[in-house]
């Protein structure tokens, strides 16, 4: 069904645009910047798995897109360096995120709402009002190139969807994470950690996000502090859409991935038709909220019925 | 090859555990029975790993061991069945069955190794489940087997069944038992938590009694005792009921009447009748619907047939706020906790939650002063400890929380209550001051609906006792307040025969 509406919807953009969309310059761009909504759909599908959430997707994402950029530019950093630096500094700020979650018993959504505003404020005294674009174009060039006219950056984004999916199916962490946002006391008294299980969903959510933090220094002709600033809406739809359950033990990372390709529709077409940004907004917002009224009527009915 | 010896477990205010033991031995199915609130549940938990006892040792094998987690029970070989389902529904059979310990092969989980393990587990049983179906896609009684597999895997020898029949089919119990017999028979322990003692006798070898935290009945064969032995065991003769000066017999037309009531919660053909000045006791195992008929009569579950009648009118009730404004109806909650406080607010604004349209000045101003007088009413009238009726509910102890719960409707001026397992997690001294306060108000005129698993409170306060099991009422006995006669009738009821 997902899969109609995307092919559907991108086909409707081609026929609105004159074909102007079914050009290669336009698809290129199309894929350029699918990767965002793709991976920070993932990072917020990874701690909705075991029930959290995750509101700093977009502060965490913006702070190391900068430092990475401010490590390059300003310090000297080698890329590759500062590349690992980043995805350190992701994963260490989402385990740290997660210990805080289980050993204070704080909701996660206040904990993420504190290191979002912590990492917003991180991120604006690092680069202030300024652009960082001086950095290495080895980097600036692996965002712009592509196979057979598919940017690479799309294709490392899938292969972290690839390496999602397979870690939520085959690996026995993954799967120990999916039975603990299932039913916590099930999962304890069949000897699985919940604390592990919450701790592990924020590392990898802030590891995510590292990744889309390179994507972006990568794709973009530099960075400065309104980056991040619209990822957190959009990190949610694509979940949601996508088939995810707010309360926890599910993984649909192929319908994440589709979802994400929604959005970014709904985004080329503002761009293609030079409508206000805040349209994006009201869209993709409506769509999360109708979608979250369906599912959950679809499942009132179900279980009406069964009773 | 398991003993618990002398086993002590304190919780605030309650001793669960005081002195239980038991032993279990390989090869045979072992009883473990007691009344609600005996420490059957505790005990378990122990065994399990879940919790830690206080004092006692637990012996395996003649060693004694620690266990710290359910994993490490797992590990001594021991495999539960909890009451609560424990199944993960999105996942297989096979991985629910596996999920302890799920087999890796480089560094993925070992599909086809827990295929196949699944598959010897359940052929040992003798159960035909296909262990690639997802656990929400089968029945109840099938997925009661998947957890004693589950239970099984990683070489258990020792099997706990927590109350294992509960939800399943006499057909369905058939097939479970001859698992478990099974089982015994290739040299496993079992051990077989029920209230039905019609499986026990079919099944078990031995038997243990818990009472009051306490072993009444040490692993004897269950060959050697009689139905109402076990009985007398399980109820004991020790307990004097408080007696109370004699309250006029309640002559006055009943106020709250259910006339074959269905639910959709399960119940069928349920009627009872409250008269002013009454209190009538609804007892009955956990689980056997007590609490759901009062939250159906307060319109928080769909009744689907039959008539409520209050003050001699059909009404139809739709939430709690018109059973309070419109009938003065009460519902003290058996979960004060979660249901019937707000643990972080003021004790005085607890109790005025109800009264606030009342007192509410013209422009909905609801003057402290006012609130204040209320309040410090029903505090001294229940006799509510509290250093300031600025207190915070949460930091006051059980008893007195439970007091402010109570107060909070009688200062909304009801007529009709209904009290739900009033005294749970209350000390022994506090327990008896409340009974006085129930009995009080019954003496004042108040209608009064007793949901209680404690049979002796039971015994002390109710004039008549209403038995429910399964959603129906099986039996009224008019109460005399003699605790042996009263408290083994209802123990007969309970577990009486199939009707």
């Amino acid at each position: 069904m997902l899969i109609a509406i995307c092919v559907a919807g991108y086909l409707s953009l081609v026929v609105a645009s004159g074909g102007a969309f079914a050009s290669g310059n336009a698809v290129q761009t199309f894929f350029q910047f699918l990767p965002v909504p793709v991976l920070i759909g993932l990072a917020q599908m990874i701690a909705l798995s075991v029930g959290q959430l995750n509101l700093a997707v977009g502060a965490l994402g913006g702070f190391l897109a900068c430092a990475m950029g401010v490590l390059m530019a300003d310090l000297g950093v080698p890329a590759p360096a500062a590349i690992v630096i980043g995805l350190a500094l992701g994963a260490a700020v989402g385990a740290l995120t997660g210990a805080l979650v289980v050993f204070t018993r704080i909701n996660g959504f206040i904990v993420t709402l504190a290191t979002m505003t912590i990492l917003i404020g991180a991120q604006y005294r690092l680069v202030g009002t300024r652009t960082v674009s001086d950095y290495s174009p080895g980097l600036k060039e692996f965002g712009q190139a592509s196979v057979l006219n598919i940017p690479l950056v799309f294709l490392l984004a899938l292969g972290v969807a690839a390496l999602v999916a397979m870690f939520f199916r085959a690996a026995a962490p993954g799967r120990r994470m999916l039975a603990s946002g299932s039913n916590p006391l099930a999962a304890t008294l069949s000897g699985v950690s919940n604390d592990r299980s919450v701790i592990l969903a924020h590392t990898l959510s802030g590891l995510v996000v590292a990744i889309t933090a390179v994507v972006t220094v990568a794709v973009s002709p530099g960075v400065n502090r309104s980056i991040g600033g619209d990822w957190l809406l959009p990190s949610f739809a694509a979940p949601i859409i996508g088939g995810a359950v707010l309360t926890g033990g599910t993984a649909v990372v192929l319908g994440t991935v589709l979802a994400a390709f929604i959005v970014r529709l709904v985004d080329s077409a503002r761009a293609e038709f030079s409508l206000q940004p805040s349209w994006v907004n009201f869209v993709v917002g409506a769509v999360v909220l109708g979608t979250v009224v369906l599912t959950r009527a679809r499942e009132t009915r179900r279980s009406g019925g069964s009773s | 090859m398991i003993v618990a010896d002398q086993l002590v477990k304190v919780f605030p205010g309650v001793r669960a555990l005081d002195g239980a033991s038991l032993r279990l031995e390989a090869g045979s199915v072992h009883a473990l029975l007691g009344e609600n609130g005996a420490g059957k549940s505790t005990l378990i938990k122990i065994l399990t790993g879940v919790q830690r006892p206080d004092q006692g040792r637990l012996l395996i094998g003649g060693e004694a061991v620690t266990l710290r987690s359910p994993t490490e029970a797992a590990q001594a070989g021991i495999g539960a069945v909890h009451q609560e389902r424990n199944l993960i529904p999105a996942f297989s059979v096979a991985e629910n069955i596996a999920l302890q310990r799920l087999p890796i092969r480089r560094g993925l989980v070992d599909r086809a190794h827990m295929r196949a393990e699944a598959r010897r587990i359940l052929g040992l049983l003798d159960v035909d489940l296909d262990p690639d179906v997802r656990v929400d896609r089968l029945s109840v009684a099938q997925r009661q087997l998947v957890e004693i597999a589950k239970a099984l895997y990683g070489e258990s020898r020792v099997l706990l069944l927590d109350e294992p029949t509960a939800s399943v089919s006499p057909a369905e119990a058939e097939l479970l038992f001859t698992v478990v017999r099974k089982l015994a028979d290739s040299g496993a322990g079992v051990l077989f938590v029920s209230h039905k003692l019609e499986e026990v006798f079919a099944i078990c070898d031995t038997v243990t009694v818990l009472r009051d935290g306490r072993t009444v009945l040490d692993a004897e064969p269950i060959a050697d005792h009689a139905r109402d032995d076990l009985i007398d065991l399980m109820v004991g003769r020790s307990r004097e009921a408080l007696s109370f000066p004699p309250r006029p017999p309640a002559t006055q037309p009943a106020v709250l009447e259910l006339d074959r009531i269905s639910t959709a919660a399960g119940h069928r053909e349920v009627s009872l009748s409250v008269r002013p000045g009454e209190i009538v006791g609804l007892y009955g195992l956990v689980g056997s619907g007590r609490s759901e008929l009062a939250k159906a009569l307060l319109g928080l579950e769909p009744i689907e047939s039959g008539s409520v009648r209050v003050r001699g009118k059909n009404v139809v009730i739709k939430d709690v706020r018109q059973a309070l404004a419109k009938h003065r109806i009460g519902y003290v909650t058996e979960n004060r906790k979660e249901e019937g406080l707000f643990l972080d607010q003021p004790v005085s604004r607890n109790i005025a939650v109800t009264v606030w349209g009342r007192i509410a000045g013209a422009l909905g101003h609801v003057s402290p002063a006012r609130e204040g007088e209320l309040v410090s009413m029903w505090v001294d009238r229940l006799g509510i400890k509290l250093a300031s009726s600025r207190q915070l509910a949460g930091q006051l102890s059980g008893g007195n929380q439970q007091k402010v719960s109570l107060a909070k409707w009688l200062a909304a001026e009801t007529e009709i209550l209904i009290i739900d397992e009033p005294t749970v997690g209350i000390d022994v001294r506090t327990k008896g001051a409340f009974h006085e306060l129930i009995w009080g108000l019954a003496a004042d005129g108040m209608a009064i609906l007793l949901i209680t698993s404690d049979l002796a409170e039971m015994i002390t306060l109710a004039d008549r006792v209403l038995v429910m099991r399964d959603f129906r009422i099986r039996g009224e006995l008019d109460n005399d307040h003699h605790y042996d006669r009263t408290s083994q009738a209802v123990i007969r009821l309970i577990h009486s025969k199939e009707i």
